[in-house]
């Protein structure tokens, strides 16, 4: 197991170089120069000049590249070329707020959907179960802009209970104001998240439930509970867990659109932006970070499977 | 031509008056009209009586020097509080003055952070700023500003005359690359005989010196910038923390790119310390969410009210919505270069085809003004509303626009209108319109760096553009239809335009001006050199206990605003 992950963590590393190598070269292949969307319609080609060399853009791009790599490996990620912040930086004040949504939009997505899930495929084609898939198929359906804009005339307009926009941090303004401007851009993403997973639970369950070794164990006398939580769901668990990983990586890559509703400048926007401004900098070190992300989260989904599944092996 | 006496821009206050009659004189004919619009514009609140308060309140100060205008009746004006400001940009990219390009965080923010030598009144006469008084010589080309005692930069350090020579001196420098130091190209140079006197040579007079150099807030060039912080921060941290000598003073530990910042009161300021505590930038990037904010009462005032939530704020009691005519014009460019809209009754066709109403009415929420030409609805004295305009050439029909059509040979074209707009409605809206007439639009979306080169280049087929709010509204007229206009990017050429625009500037004679603006604005509608579309309103909302705002147009100066809870 320990080989498997640290032949895993040697591939990442190819994984990750490959992927920022390609962004630094593809996102110069983008049209628009950065140099004059900063300077504005009215530059001078003087001030061009001077602002191209101040940034570095007028040398060759292998010398740009190499430059940008060494400084890279010493864990210097440059400043943004549009604002002046660090890309650290940027990355270490987005990175919170996008982490924060992505656990508790988690955690509301689960709370809906292994209760749901169960409940549906234990009482399937009944009532409840048909509920469940409609509201499933609404909650996938409902775009989540237009959800998390609809919470916050309802909560935030209307009823004044939680706070319409912005993030409040966790360690310096406390629990209370964190939570309440996280709550309404969580649910926003959550509910979506959870209709997905409740349909995976919900097949995963059913499949299991008609398997040998369920019929055995409801034969051998356990309580139904028992047979539910210990043999069926613990089993019905593995599709679950590759579409949360999958899922999770993507949330954790920034929930663009729920981030510009609720005006938190997470990770999503921070990258969107640096798209918009041709700030070579951010987007190559937020991507550098989402790569990182994703290669983790599917490293970590597969040793999850070996304890969902004993008979999963990795050597 | 004759000789003025350019004393009379000498200050310690030059009316609106005195700087329009001086601008006229001497053919600055953009700025006059840029101040005879904000005259016209005197901001118009729409709801809540009690926000008819202009500008009740003034900071009470030690030094009795009060900057802006009109006295107030004291007692009123609290002191202290928090204002939220919801803003309304994806992020602030500087807050160094010198290098600022996005015009409302120089108008709106920087200019609480940072004085200048001058400021504007509500009226847009020049009061003095960081100078008490002010002289020029006859013949406009030595300016010698006095400056106040004590004046003090944020960080406790003296502003003097010295400061505005190192200012001058880091804007001009080629390899700071400020995108302001052409407005300091008249300078042939800039002295400090004394500590409290500045002494600035042009090469020629130049009516709007005052106002596009040394004023607050537009006046970015020449907005004197601390030494000491610039070598303690160097130019790129001054950008995010900058240390101003304005009524507020940014708290740099509260700045994060994207999401706002803190100003705190100066308590140093030459005008006294201003009446709030502190103001929250918080940036909202999002139209619709920033309406949400106002009304959840996150926020306490908007900087700008997105056309989309005008009518939902207008019919909130709680809040106060102020609406100034716009100083602005947009149209459709067709390229002259591609045919073919070289052609005039193929460009006649397309505007033929545009009823402006229902465009305003689907694609801006009905909030804009139709428009016949560039002549904005600010600027009263030339500007003639479509309905008593008679004929336009250029107005919807749609029997004429298909003949037109079928005569130019359009019908089944495909053409490409260029746009760097998020959300392309008015793009879409035109799509709809000119299918009327057979042609097949699309709709190239693009960001904005790339947008501005290929804009730059002329390499497009349409796109709708205008000008939009500035210190000088005839590079409106200039800048687009001059056929060496800056921005012609579209090839339009008409030797008779050059003249009159040429006329405009060296005339003085105010009915011969005006019939000047109209005649090209006949000559444009004619030659379809835009198909003219709209004009927009500038608008800002905030909580009817928000008080003492003074409507400056394009502005928010915010000392002089106080809560009233």
């Amino acid at each position: 197991m320990t080989q498997y992950i640290v032949r895993r963590l040697i591939h990442a590393v190819f994984i990750v170089w490959g992927c920022a190598t390609l962004v630094f070269f593809m996102i110069r292949l983008i049209p628009g120069d950065p140099v004059l969307q900063m300077l504005g319609p009215e530059y001078t080609p003087e001030a061009a000049e001077a602002l191209r060399h101040k940034l570095g853009l007028d040398q060759p791009i292998y010398v740009q590249y190499l430059k940008w790599f060494s400084s890279v490996l010493r864990g210097d990620l440059g400043d943004s070329i549009a604002t002046g912040e660090t890309v650290v930086g940027a990355i270490k004040t987005g990175f919170p707020k996008t982490l924060s949504i992505t656990v508790l939009s988690f955690l509301i997505a689960l709370a809906i959907a292994l209760p749901a899930g169960i409940v549906a495929a234990l009482k399937r084609n009944s009532l409840i179960d048909y509920l469940v898939s409609v509201l499933a198929f609404a909650g996938v359906s409902m775009p989540g802009f237009w959800f998390g804009i609809i919470l916050i005339i309802l909560f935030a307009v209307q009823l004044r209970w939680l706070p319409a926009v912005g993030y409040a941090s966790l360690t310096k303004e406390g629990f209370w104001p964190w939570l309440s401007h996280l709550l309404l851009p969580s649910l926003a993403v959550g509910t979506g998240y959870a209709a997905i997973l409740m349909r995976f639970v919900r097949a995963g369950l059913l499949e299991v439930l008609g398997m040998d070794y369920v019929r055995t164990a409801r034969a051998k006398g356990l309580a139904e509970w028992t047979v539910i939580a210990r043999h069926a769901l613990r089993n019905s668990l593995i599709p679950v867990v590759t579409v949360a990983g999958i899922q999770l990586a993507l949330l954790l890559s920034g929930a663009v659109v729920i981030e510009t509703v609720f005006s938190i400048r997470g990770l999503g926007r921070i990258l969107v932006g640096a798209i918009f401004d041709k700030d070579y900098p951010i987007v190559q070190g937020v991507i550098l970070l989402i790569a990182v992300i994703f290669v983790m989260a599917n490293l970590i989904v597969d040793i999850i499977y070996t304890f969902l599944d004993p008979r999963i092996r990795y050597g | 031509m004759k000789r003025f006496d350019w004393r009379v821009l000498s200050g310690p206050r030059v009316s609106r008056r005195t700087l329009m009659q001086m601008a006229l004189a001497t053919g600055a004919v953009g700025f006059a009209q840029w101040l005879s619009a904000c005259a016209g514009g005197g901001a118009t609140p729409t709801a809540a009586p009690a926000a008819g308060a202009t500008p009740q309140a003034v900071p009470a100060t030690p030094s009795g020097a009060t900057p802006t205008a009109a006295a107030t009746p004291a007692g009123e004006a609290r002191r202290g509080g928090t204002l939220r400001l919801g803003f309304g940009i994806g992020q602030i990219l500087t807050l160094d003055p010198a290098q600022v390009t996005q015009g409302i965080v120089a108008g709106e923010l920087v200019s609480n952070i940072f004085s200048s030598l001058v400021q504007f009144d509500k009226d847009l006469g020049l009061i003095p700023d960081l100078a008490e008084t002010w002289e020029v010589n006859e013949d406009g080309t030595e300016y010698t500003f006095h400056l106040r005692d004590g004046l003090k930069f944020h960080n406790g350090d003296p502003l003097l005359a010295q400061d505005f020579i190192y200012t001058y001196e880091r804007t001009t420098n080629p390899d700071f690359a400020s995108p302001h130091a052409n407005k300091l190209n008249l300078i042939t140079s800039i002295t400090a005989p004394d500590e409290l006197t500045l002494v600035i040579k042009l090469s020629e007079p130049y009516a709007p010196f005052l106002a596009t150099a040394c004023s607050r807030g537009p006046g970015r060039a020449l907005t004197p910038i601390s030494k000491r912080a610039i070598e303690e921060m160097g130019d790129q941290q001054f950008g995010l923390t900058p240390v101003g000598c304005g009524p507020f003073m940014v708290v740099p530990e509260s700045v994060e790119v994207g999401k706002g910042f803190r100003m705190v009161a100066f308590e140093d300021w030459y005008g006294g310390r201003p009446l709030l505590d502190e103001i929250i930038v918080q940036i909202i990037p999002e139209p619709s969410s920033r309406i949400s904010a106002l009304e959840a009462g996150d926020v306490d005032m908007l900087d700008i009210v997105p056309a989309s939530g005008v009518e939902q704020l207008k019919a909130n009691d709680r809040i106060t919505l102020v609406e100034a005519p716009g100083t602005n014009w947009i149209g459709l460019t067709m390229n002259y270069k591609r045919p073919p809209w070289d052609n005039v009754d193929a460009r006649m066709a397309v505007s033929k085809a545009i009823n402006r109403q229902e465009f305003i009415d689907k694609a801006l929420f009905g909030l804009a003004v139709p428009s016949i030409g560039a002549i904005a609805p600010a600027f009263g004295w030339v500007y003639v509303p479509p309905e008593q305009w008679g004929e336009n050439p250029q107005g919807y029909n749609l029997e004429e626009a298909k003949a037109l059509a079928e005569k130019s040979g359009i019908r089944g074209t495909s053409v490409k209108i260029l746009s760097s707009a998020q959300d392309p409605r008015p793009e879409e809206v035109l799509r709809t319109m000119l299918q009327e007439i057979g042609l097949d639009v699309q709709i190239e979306q693009l960001q904005d760096a790339a947008y501005n080169e290929r804009w730059k280049a002329g390499d497009y087929d349409m796109n709708i553009n205008g000008s939009v709010v500035d210190a000088d509204p005839d590079d409106g007229h200039w800048n687009f239809f001059h056929s060496k206009g800056p921005w012609n990017t579209y090839g339009y050429n008409n030797p008779k335009v050059d003249e009159l625009l040429e006329g405009t500037r060296k005339t003085n004679n105010q009915d011969e001006r005006r019939q000047m603006w109209h005649e090209i604005q006949r000559i444009l509608q004619r030659d379809v050199a835009y198909a003219f579309l709209y004009h927009t309103p500038d608008r800002t909302a905030f909580y009817t206990y928000v008080k003492g705002y003074v409507a400056i147009p394009e502005m928010r100066y915010l000392e002089t605003v106080w809560l009233e809870k």
